[in-house]
This record gives C-alpha cells, sequence and structure tokens, in this order.
C-alpha cells in the first residue's frame, strides 16, 4: 500500500511541475503581448495586467508555494527577454506585493470574496508595489501622485481579468489534469 | 460577483477619491501663479543633473547617463521627453508638461524631471505640501 501512495504522490509532483511550467510560458506570452499593445497612452505606467491572470489562476488551483514559483519564474523570464535589471527591480517588487496581497486575501477571503475581488486588489497591490519603489529610488513621494488614476483603472482592469480567470478555471477544472487540484467548497 | 468583491472594490474606489481631492484644490492654487517662473528639474539616481528654465523657444536637453540616454525637449513653456532608448518606453507617454509640480519619470534609466515654479520655495503651496 505505502509504494502506491508514494506513486501517486511522485505523479501529483510532476503534474504540479508541469502546470507551473506551462502557467508561467503563457504568463510571458501574454507579458509580451500586452507590451505589443499600445495602453500606456492612458496613464504612463499602466498596464492591462495580462499575467496576472496565470497568477490567479495558479493560486487558484495550487499551494501559495507554487505560485510563489511562477511569480518568480514569471518575472525572470520577462525580464530576460524584455527589461534590463534595473527594470526587474521594479517589476519584481510589484509582482510580489501583488502576489502577497492577493495569497493573504484567498487565505482569510474564501467564500466571501471571489476571484474578480482578488484580482482588482491584486493589480492595483501591483501598481502600489512599483510606485513604492519608484519612491525608494527617486526619493521623492511626488511619484505617489499617479497611484489615484492608476488605481481606478486598475478596477476596471481588475474586473475584466477577474472574469477571464473565471472562465480560464471553469474550463480547465474539466481537464482531467487539473482534477486532483481543484479545490472543495 | 459577491459582497466581498464589491466591499472591496468600493473601498479601492474611495480611496483613490479621497486621494483625488486635494489634488485639485492644489491644481486650482496652482492656477493662479501661472505666471511664474517654471523650471525643471531633472535628476538621476536621486541626484540633481540639470535646472533648466522653462522657457517658448525650443531646446534639447539629452540627458545621458550610465542607465542610457533621454532626451528632454523643451518648448511652449512647457517640456516633454522627446525621445528615450528605455526598453518600456513609459516616460515617453507622460506627455507634455507645463504646471508646476507635474513630473516625467522614467524608471528604467532612474530619471525625474519635476516642474517647480521659482517663487514656490515660499508660497503657501509648498508648506501645505511639506
Amino acid at each position: 500500500m505505502p509504494s502506491s501512495v508514494k506513486l501517486s504522490d511522485t505523479s501529483l509532483k510532476l503534474k504540479k511541475a508541469v502546470i507551473i511550467a506551462i502557467f508561467s510560458a503563457v504568463a510571458v506570452v501574454l507579458g509580451i503581448l500586452e507590451s505589443l499593445l499600445p495602453t500606456q497612452l492612458i496613464i504612463p505606467g499602466a498596464k492591462l495586467g495580462l499575467a496576472n491572470i496565470m497568477v490567479l489562476t495558479c493560486l487558484y488551483f495550487l499551494k501559495g508555494r507554487d505560485a510563489f514559483t511562477l511569480v518568480i519564474l514569471k518575472t525572470l523570464l520577462m525580464t530576460l527577454l524584455l527589461g534590463t535589471f534595473s527594470a526587474f527591480l521594479f517589476s519584481f517588487l510589484g509582482a510580489l506585493f501583488s502576489f502577497v496581497v492577493m495569497y493573504g486575501l484567498m487565505k482569510i477571503g474564501r467564500g466571501h470574496i471571489s476571484l474578480l475581488g482578488i484580482s482588482v486588489v491584486g493589480g492595483v497591490a501591483h501598481n502600489i508595489g512599483q510606485l513604492t519603489a519608484a519612491v525608494i529610488v527617486f526619493k521623492t513621494s511626488k511619484i505617489f501622485y499617479y497611484l489615484p488614476p492608476l488605481m481606478l483603472l486598475g478596477v476596471v482592469t481588475g474586473i475584466f481579468i477577474g472574469i477571464a480567470v473565471k472562465y480560464v478555471v471553469a474550463s480547465l477544472s474539466k481537464l482531467s489534469i487539473f482534477e486532483p487540484f481543484v479545490p472543495e467548497n | 460577483m459577491k459582497r466581498g468583491d464589491l466591499i472591496l472594490i468600493g473601498v479601492v474606489i474611495v480611496a483613490a477619491l479621497a486621494f483625488f481631492v486635494p489634488k485639485w484644490l492644489f491644481q486650482n492654487q496652482s492656477e493662479n501663479m501661472h505666471n511664474a517662473n517654471v523650471y525643471a528639474e531633472i535628476s538621476v539616481d536621486g541626484k540633481l543633473f540639470k535646472k533648466v528654465k522653462i522657457t517658448k523657444e525650443e531646446q534639447l536637453i539629452p540627458v545621458k547617463t550610465d542607465h542610457g540616454l533621454n532626451v528632454l525637449k523643451v518648448h511652449d513653456g512647457g517640456i516633454e521627453m522627446f525621445d528615450a532608448d528605455c526598453p518600456d518606453k513609459v516616460c515617453l507617454s507622460f506627455g507634455f508638461v507645463t504646471r508646476a509640480g507635474d513630473t516625467i519619470v522614467c524608471l528604467p534609466h532612474r530619471v525625474l524631471v519635476e516642474l517647480k515654479s521659482e517663487s514656490g520655495e515660499e508660497s503657501d503651496l509648498d508648506a501645505v505640501v511639506s
């Protein structure tokens, strides 16, 4: 008996690793796609946050540790493909803060808060993290002037990202590879 | 959408608006002293790089540092980021800024441009801010 338990255990681990790898790849592609869109024109620094779809989906199916791996992989790969090291620090602080907030809400708010609300707050947290990094570097709090418009826009994009995540989660739950990871409510 | 979502979204919107209100008041005030001499303070890595007077005449200011090159352009009583070789080009989207208190930021190159008015140092305006 113990050996069969062990076998399913390693296969679960393997599935997890594959899921994280695929999610990171999709997140990077979404990030590149987003960088091609001219969304910057509305407010400087505003982004759709498409890659957040994968982070949220990962948080839904897997544990916080796995989603954290995804966040680090995604940010590293994006930096290698698109940015420079100093840009890495900014996006990493944003991604980290957003992840911590979303993970916390996921833990506390199960049953009270849906993916939509988590997506909105995650997006806003991303902005706050990045602006905080900017304030540290520039040593002026003037940059926080950009926070309110970014927050309002973040609500709108967060709602759309949340809706997208709901669809992704619903269709992935039907796949057999995700079956062991569907959380019971 | 659950009730918790609505509460969360509500909190975010209220927080954003709470930031907006003092900003509007602040802008109305700076409208009054629009005639004051405005200059741009360009800093890199938090250190002052150059002070430039905002004029009607066109002048190009290259900001070349270890991080890369940014070109600022002063014209018609304002300043804009004209060109940059940073990867994300966010700084170009700040557009043409004219009012004291406006900023242009280039995160990858650590370049910050702040518009300040000459008489602003002693005015009530700055007393409120600091």
